[in-house]
């Protein structure tokens, strides 16, 4: 690693660093009470106990399923229609009104329709991850769909590419990057929506687990699956970096 | 005639999803789903109930200066760290860390500080809406052509007015695109604090009304709240166009076609 | 006012008696556009043209002309809004791998490696993976990029793209090669060098080739036969017949009187307005 690498690891670790021990300080010099604020010392701890506790696991396990199954059928609804509606003038006349009317709409207002629609269980929460997440996987693959260069595409008809074949050969790969930006933002976009519909009713995930300890007063417990779904996010998005990496490995860094 | 059938598209969007909302609740016949139409029919009735009316207010209220206030923070926060890599590396871990918490998640443990009042709520906005405002005024100001602030400081101009005079007009299209992300997670975050912690405002009413089963209450309250995001969102449009007509079509994570 | 293009030698010998068959020929092609300011903008007006087998020939003018276009409506990426392009007296309907495009910029794919870029077209005609490989490693040593096989086009200097997009089109043999101003991306001295290659390339098996530029010593320095086009709307102002030895070697021509004359003559068809390139 560089020496600027380094000198900027240590700054961007310095103001995690400072907030946890302005935490302990505010505990040990007892401006805050720890039942309010636990001590760091403890928060960790906990994290600790309740990642090796099947039952949190099993809270986890049933945020990452809604949180995948939601996101997976985003990227697919995402991707299809965005460059449908770039390749085919009737199918943008069709999507683009319909999406300037549903983007800006706070999708999550339409929650109480979905738990009306498909019960208390996983269904309505995925269905509001897909809701959330689509809008800009759609509109940046549609955005990289029709900037396609035009001469990559004359250069594959030349080569032989039959234009039915066009769309999977050339428009896909070329609008990859502008792909890939969109699932980076529909994923945390998931992150969230999946945390916050299983706060506003749930019988399990992550999002139930922190309002069951808020009823409790727990606070400890409450931090708990805070820090999770935070780490959680972190991880995920180092993965599709991973991935954007790999498949982008032939573009020009943008 | 072409144009004018385009500009129409919008509404008729609108109305194909009313239409399409009536027959999927008639063909239902779920006593849960009422039908678009009734749900329109219970909306002047929330419109006039004026208990309704404060809650609403209440809603717009702590949304505006959650707003008001995040923007203020975060465009110079941004500007800063847009030019000098120290504060950048210094923020950067630390909002990555808080960006995928949802923080309207916050509200428990806020609320168990701050209580139920409007304090809490009025945070959760703020900070939900620094961080995208942050984003964009990082990239923005980042993006600024090196040029153009040998130019200023050739003319004697300040580090401190450089930024204010030409890093800031020049980022003002990337941090506009920023504040209309910020402005749609503000109304989002506002519903759901209030969804969570229910005490007053419209995601409070919402939920009421589904604990009480007034059905055609909730959707017509969707409607109202999904009004209000479509309008907002016209009125930024055309405010952003008016400012930065100078620019190039910005594209940068469309949020819409527009 | 029609300028009947000029299709005579510039020699005062008679004209042989059997002349090759046109592969190409353009006729009466007119291109008309619709600009944004919803004006209608003529690109190119009654086009005549035969272009002959084997034959190198260029197409000369200035910005603007629509020379590209016509290369386009040859390639058969663009449709002519009046008039027709044939080749072997079949109309052109769409583009295909009997016209190979090679464009000023390029246009490799970036997510695939040289290998997979020169591999793209052979595969497209069912050639088996290592058959269509060993082509392009033959391919990529031709075109002087031998050792870069696995590098991504991100990685390569602007004339290696462009050795690696000729190499890309030879791969699918076309009859062929319609090249749009590939040099002109290119700094002078790349150019010249690629010049140089492509000649060399062109030698060996003698390719039809239309060549758009806006270069006239270029022209005069690759082509057999030059066609000069005058500013839009684009019409064939002259043809003119390159009649220089082959293999043309930079050096001794730009030393021989006669390429010389060719260049000023053709620099004095063109009006003052400084649009057409003059050499340095």
């Amino acid at each position: 690693m560089t020496m600027r690498g380094i000198t900027d690891l240590l700054l961007g670790l310095l103001p995690i660093v400072l907030i946890i021990l302005l935490w302990q300080a505010l505990i040990s010099f007892g401006y805050a009470p720890p039942s309010l604020l636990p001590p760091p010392g403890q928060v960790f701890a906990r994290i600790g106990e309740q990642l090796l506790d099947p039952s949190f696991q099993q809270n986890i396990a049933a945020t990452l399923f809604r949180l995948f199954a939601g996101f997976a059928i985003a990227v697919v609804l995402g991707v299809s229609i965005g460059i449908a509606a770039a390749v085919s003038p009737a199918v943008n006349a069709a999507v683009r009104p319909l999406v300037r009317v549903l983007a800006p709409l706070p999708k999550v207002a339409l929650y109480p329709a979905f738990l009306l629609l498909l019960g208390f269980g996983h269904e309505s929460k995925v269905i509001l991850v897909v809701a959330d997440a689509l809008f800009p996987i759609l509109l940046s693959t549609y955005y990289g769909a029709s900037v396609v260069e035009q001469k990559l595409i004359w250069s594959a008809l030349a080569a032989g590419t039959p234009p039915r074949q066009l769309l999977w050969k050339v428009v896909l790969p070329a609008a990859m990057p502008s792909i890939l930006t969109g699932c980076r933002i529909g994923l945390v976009i998931s992150c969230i929506v999946v945390f916050l519909a299983e706060m506003i009713t749930s019988t399990d995930g992550l999002g139930h687990v922190l309002v069951a300890a808020a009823r409790q007063f727990q606070a400890v417990d409450m931090f708990v699956p805070l820090i999770t779904i935070s780490l959680l996010g972190l991880i995920l998005n180092g993965l599709l970096g991973f991935l954007r990496s790999y498949l982008l490995r032939g573009f020009p860094e943008v | 005639m072409k144009a004018a059938l385009a500009r129409l598209a919008p509404v008729l969007a609108c109305l194909g999803l009313l239409l399409a909302w009536q027959l999927g609740s008639l063909a239902l016949a779920n006593d849960s789903i009422p039908t678009a139409w009734e749900s329109l029919r219970a909306i002047p009735a929330i419109l006039t109930d004026k208990e309704s009316l404060l809650n609403i207010a209440d809603s717009l209220r702590r949304m505006a200066i959650g707003l008001v206030f995040a923007v203020g923070v975060s465009i110079p926060l941004g500007l800063l760290m847009g030019r000098s890599r120290a504060v950048a590396a210094f923020f950067n871990p630390l909002l990555m860390i808080i960006y995928p918490v949802p923080k309207a998640a916050l509200m428990p443990v806020i609320m168990l500080w701050l209580g139920v009042g409007d304090l809490s709520k009025t945070l959760v906005i703020f900070l939900g809406v620094s961080l995208p405002v942050i984003f964009h005024s990082f990239e923005g100001a980042k993006a600024v052509e090196e040029k153009m602030l040998w130019s200023g400081a050739a003319m004697g101009m300040s580090a401190a007015a450089r930024l204010v005079r030409i890093v800031l007009p020049a980022a003002l299209p990337e941090i506009l695109t920023g504040c209309r992300t910020g402005l749609v997670l503000a109304l989002i975050t506002m519903v759901t604090s209030e969804m969570i912690a229910r005490q007053s405002g419209a995601g409070n009413i919402l939920f009421n009304a589904l604990d009480m089963g007034q059905y055609d209450t909730v959707f017509a309250m969707i409607i109202i709240v999904g009004a209000m995001g479509i309008c907002f969102d016209v009125a930024f449009e055309a405010g952003r166009a008016r400012l930065v007509r100078w620019s190039e079509p910005q594209f940068d994570i469309p949020l819409s076609f527009s | 006012m029609n300028v009947m293009p000029v299709r005579s030698d510039n020699r005062a010998e008679p004209a042989p008696t059997v002349r090759p068959k046109p592969i190409i020929s353009i006729e009466h092609v007119s291109q008309r556009f619709q600009t944004k300011a919803r004006r209608d903008h003529l690109a190119l007006s009654d086009i005549s043209l035969d272009i002959e087998e084997r034959a190198f020939v260029s197409i000369l003018g200035p910005s603007g002309c629509g020379k590209s276009t016509l290369l386009y409506i040859v390639g058969g990426f663009v449709n002519p809004t009046e008039g027709a392009a044939t080749m072997k007296g079949r109309p052109i309907k769409g583009p295909g791998p009997e016209r190979g495009p090679v464009f000023q910029e390029f246009a490799l794919f970036p997510w695939k490696t040289v290998l997979g870029n020169v591999m793209y077209g052979p595969r497209q005609q069912g050639v088996k993976t290592g058959e269509a490989e060993a082509q392009a490693h033959a391919l990529i040593e031709m075109v002087g990029l031998k050792g870069f096989e696995n590098f991504y086009p991100k990685e390569l200097s602007g004339g290696m793209k462009q050795r690696v997009a000729l190499a890309r089109t030879l791969a699918y043999h076309p009859e062929v090669l319609l090249m749009d101003e590939p040099f002109g991306a290119l700094d002078a001295h790349t150019r010249t060098r690629l010049q140089n290659d492509l000649l060399n390339i062109w030698e060996r098996d003698r390719k039809t080739v239309l060549f758009v530029t806006h270069s006239v010593e270029e022209a005069v320095f690759l082509s057999d036969k030059v066609v000069m086009m005058t500013r839009a709307p684009g019409r064939i102002r002259q043809v003119i017949d390159i009649d220089l030895p082959r293999p043309r070697r930079r050096d001794e021509l730009l030393l021989d009187p006669r390429y010389q004359k060719y260049i000023v003559d053709i620099e004095r068809m063109f009006d003052d307005s400084g649009d057409v390139e003059l050499p340095s």
